[in-house]
């Protein structure tokens, strides 16, 4: 055994040398953020709890059509629609299971009509399953509560939009047309407030 | 009362280990037949998180079944998801445009480091190095973060899609990505000083879990586990998928296949991963992020939905019924996720799900050789074993 390696096995150089990093991070700023009191605020596109947008006439935006309740991984979404007056296809009721949900947003993606939306809400804990089944008008008041904090557009500057970037394909030049020619993502917003 | 001579009888222990145990990461329970403190027998049972993700996959359309592999290994959910799209696109023969690819290239580079830190810190802890638990966990959290600016969640992110990415990056992303790549080797260096050269560490990896690169490769291991042993073998280099064909990085490999040389591998490839996501920023191209010439297969843009009939169609069939035009026949596609080769198979039958859907996952591979490791070993020892084959069970039980 060489000198070197004597002094380094009796002084324990290697195990000196950690705690030396671990006494210099004494001195460095702290990384914990206390929860309860320091919230970050949630990314654009965060993925939260559900919520269903209304129209300027304070209804909800949604059709009916089934398309989140087909493309839903989990199946935790419910419609019942009826036929209204003058044929309209009216929805009843319009369920989500938060606790069965995924979080995945393909039903924001799969939804023509932006009605169904997932917010930056993350604190919705409760002691019972019932108050976590997300009826209409508790996803709506869920749009109103997010609304109300944000006061800002939502699809806009918040949601990101599916695909963005079309360009250099000749194929999609009459798409790129289409979606230049209007935006109106933000009438539900101002109706909302 | 005294012990008479010839009366004891010697009889092997039989234990339980898991199913929660807190160094099994997970459900994992072995059953273990000790003698003292060796063990002479080893069976694991696995089973406890099963989900039935593949019968799952067989009733949910190509498209509504990507969120169900966020939940194999859920700690590299990106891996994953870049899996079964790239296996989906190799079964409709379409590719996604170069943009899309580096994006997920970068991605699932990322969600590498994050599964390997996450190793680090609870392999240390389960070990006795708690320090380098707390340091490994500030840098996962820091791609965490990066994880939820890039997708909108931090673990079950649900990003790629097929032909593509779900939204574009933004340059806020891009920077900050940067940054970290720019802060990442010295936190290595910071984990290296920690444990490194760690006598305690040594004593506890070196010569344990010995597996040589015959028996490595004749238990079907890959990954890390492969590469510990010596065997060069790496999907990125062999058969590059997405980007990894234009990116420059190495594979590291270790001589004798014990802990030590897994845990050098697993270090050396954290590295290499940030190197891949640098270059992957500098070279990233202009364009389309989802394929444009796949329109039975990618949902049309909201604004042309509302606009144009044939879109409306096309995204009305494409969510109730699924891509239908799937070819008949099947196919295996595999990727290079963090803990090794992860492979899809799919049976197609021409609808829009698929007749069949099964996932070779490595966790399940590397469990069975579990028993091979231990056997002979002291009870302390199966967990650094579990610690070093880095499984995750909900990939093993699927």
């Amino acid at each position: 055994m060489g000198v070197k390696k004597i002094i380094k096995t009796v002084f324990m150089l290697e195990i000196l040398k950690g705690m030396s990093l671990t006494f210099r991070a004494l001195f460095r700023r702290p990384v914990t953020r206390q929860y309860p009191k320091h919230k970050r605020e949630p990314f654009a596109g965060f993925r939260g709890l559900h919520a269903l947008t209304r129209r300027p006439d304070g209804d909800a935006v949604c059709v009916g059509c089934g398309l989140c309740a087909a493309i839903c991984p989990s199946q935790c979404i419910k419609i019942y629609t009826s036929e209204g007056a003058d044929h309209k296809k009216v929805v009843d009721r319009y369920e989500i299971e938060v606790l069965r949900c995924l979080y995945c947003g393909l039903c924001v993606e799969a939804c023509p009509f932006k009605a169904v939306v997932m917010t930056d809400i993350y604190e919705y804990s409760s002691f019972t399953r019932q108050e976590l089944y997300m009826t209409k008008d508790k996803l709506l008041a869920n749009w109103d509560r997010f609304s109300e904090k944000r006061k800002k557009t939502y699809f806009g500057s918040f949601w990101k939009p599916l695909f963005t970037d079309f360009s250099g394909s000749d194929k999609q030049a009459k798409l790129q047309d289409v979606s230049k020619a209007k935006k109106h993502e933000d009438i539900y917003l101002e109706a909302g407030k | 009362m005294p012990i008479q001579k010839g009366k004891l009888r010697k009889k092997e222990l039989t234990i339980n280990m898991g199913p929660q145990h807190p160094a099994t990461h997970g459900v994992l329970r072995l059953e273990l037949d000790i003698d003292g403190e060796t063990v002479v027998k080893c069976t694991p049972h696995v089973g406890y998180l099963h989900r039935g993700t593949e019968k799952l996959g067989e009733n949910r359309t190509y498209l509504s079944a990507l969120p169900l592999t966020d939940r194999l290994d859920y700690i590299s959910s990106m891996a994953n998801n870049v899996g079964y799209c790239l296996a989906v696109e190799r079964l409709f023969g379409i590719e996604a445009p170069e943009r899309a690819k580096f994006i997920r290239t970068m991605a699932s580079e990322m969600s590498r480091i994050s599964s390997h830190l996450l190793w680090l810190g609870t392999h240390a802890l389960d070990i006795g190095a708690m320090t380098v638990f707390l340091y490994a966990f500030k840098e996962r959290e820091w791609i965490l973060d990066l994880f939820e600016m890039l997708t909108g969640a931090r673990l079950t992110v649900t990003y790629p899609r097929i032909g593509g990415v779900k939204a574009d990056v933004s340059e806020e992303f891009l920077s900050s990505l940067y940054k970290f790549t720019d802060e990442f080797p010295k936190r290595i260096e910071e984990y290296e000083t920690l444990i490194d050269q760690n006598r305690i560490w040594l004593q506890r990896t070196k010569n344990i879990g010995i597996i040589s690169a015959e028996e490595a490769v004749n238990w079907g291991l890959t990954g890390p586990m492969l590469r510990g042993s010596g065997v060069d073998y790496d999907l990125r280099k062999y058969c590059p998928y997405d980007a990894y064909d234009q990116v420059e990085f190495d594979v590291p490999l270790g001589k004798c296949g014990d802990t030590y040389d897994r845990y050098r591998c697993r270090m050396e490839e954290m590295l290499q991963s940030n190197r891949i996501i640098r270059q992957c920023i500098e070279k990233l191209p202009q364009g389309p992020i989802m394929s444009p010439d796949a329109p039975k297969l990618t949902l049309p843009p909201k604004e042309r939905v509302q606009k144009d009939m044939e879109a409306m169609i096309q995204h009305f069939v494409l969510i109730t019924k699924g891509p239908i035009t799937a070819p008949d026949g099947e196919m295996y596609s595999a990727i290079e996720a963090p803990k090794g080769e992860l492979g899809f198979y799919f049976i197609s039958d021409g609808t829009g799900r698929p007749y069949r859907m099964r996932l070779r996952s490595p966790s399940f591979v590397h469990a069975s050789i579990l028993p091979k490791l231990c056997e002979g070993s002291l009870v302390a020892d199966v967990i650094a074993n579990i610690g070093t084959i880095d499984i995750v069970l909900g990939e093993c039980d699927r």
